[in-house]
């Protein structure tokens, strides 16, 4: 076991083949570390030379290329690691807000069928307010409304998925995405938007306090621990 | 319990081992019919040391490179026993209904 373990150690002299195969080496080690780069950051952080020495210690003595079950098991065993659950269990308030954030997925479907349902009242006043507006440009802002549904639905579902696995970048995101959002709706109040489209600023009402609450929950102090926890290499060793 | 987590633990049962030594161990213990790979092995042992199953004894740099001990914790050696003491006993009662006594009790 050892003695194939130790196997890489490169002979100095000996017949071109045995000169050859440091080179060999080096071309197989590169080859595995790009297959390596699929893995989660934190993973090749902590473990990416670990699995290197295993990788090389395995390979056989003219191996150039990852043989395809080594491909089909480093891949496989990547998307594995990014796809399943965390390193820990995300603390009861990221997981609330993760919830929270499903919720506010479903509120923009809601949104949705709201902003078709009481779209001809809204019209009317707009058209009434505004004489400038015009048909065409009001079915140009539900045709905007209808196709753009499946963004803020996906960006919801998205950071929600993230942040359950403690990304500390999704985090930051959903801060970021909630602060825009707030401008957004404090630009609709000031546009008057309250006066004709009040069942539309409810659900904008609901979405935000959504919002808000999982920003707070987010920051908590035990979610601060589970993203700093997920971010870190796991137990540091003794060396020696 | 997996059959590849179950021999990762077991070959860590009698005392710390690195990567490529699990690889080796698991092998010898199923009499050759269980090759890990490396990428399988370190998801296992990835989930087992954040399940708090097994935690890294010591770090060491051979031929320039990282080598890695792991061995099992204390909760790692009960969940050990107990699944070996679940597995003793499925194994008996086959046995057992096996067996010439056994199968003419049906």
């Amino acid at each position: 076991m050892s003695a194939r373990a130790t196997r890489s150690a490169a002979p100095t002299r000996g017949t071109p083949g045995e000169a050859a195969q440091p080179v060999r080496q080096a071309v197989l080690e590169r080859r595995y570390r790009r297959l390596l780069a699929c893995y989660p950051h934190f993973f090749r952080h902590d473990s990416e030379e670990e699995i290197l020495a295993v990788l090389m210690a395995c390979a056989r003595t003219r191996q150039r290329w990852p043989s395809l079950g080594e491909v089909a098991d480093l891949v496989g065993s990547a998307i594995r690691m990014r796809l399943g659950p965390g390193r820990s269990s995300p603390p009861r308030a990221v997981t609330r807000a993760v919830r929270l954030m499903r919720v506010g997925a479903a509120t923009e479907i809601a949104g949705l069928l709201i902003a078709l349902a009481t779209a001809s009242s809204v019209q009317s006043v707009l058209v009434r307010q505004h004489v400038t507006f015009l048909a065409a440009q009001w079915h140009d802002l539900l045709l905007f409304i209808e196709l753009g549904v499946p963004v803020p639905v996906g960006l919801w579902l998205w950071l929600a998925w993230a942040n359950g696995r403690g990304h500390r970048w999704a985090r930051s995101a959903f801060a970021g995405v909630f602060g825009t959002y707030t401008l957004i709706v404090l630009s609709k109040f000031v546009a008057g938007a309250a006066t004709y489209a009040p069942a539309d600023l409810f659900v904008v009402g609901i979405q935000w306090l959504i919002g808000l609450a999982v920003v707070l929950l987010l920051f908590s102090r035990s979610a601060d621990t589970f993203y700093r926890h997920q971010s870190m290499p796991p137990t540091a060793a003794p060396r020696g | 319990m997996q059959e590849a987590t179950f021999l990762i633990l077991t070959a860590l049962a009698s005392g710390s081992q690195h990567g490529y030594g699990i690889i080796a161990d698991v092998r010898e213990i199923s009499g050759g019919g269980v090759q890990l790979r490396p990428g399988t092995l370190y998801t296992a042992l990835e989930r087992l040391r954040a399940d708090g199953l097994i935690a890294v004894d010591r770090e060491a740099i051979v031929d320039n490179r990282l080598r890695r001990y792991y061995r099992l914790t204390p909760a790692g050696s009960d969940r050990l026993a107990a699944e070996a003491t679940r597995l003793r006993a499925n194994a008996t009662t086959a046995l057992m209904r096996l067996s010439p006594a056994g199968g003419a009790a049906t």
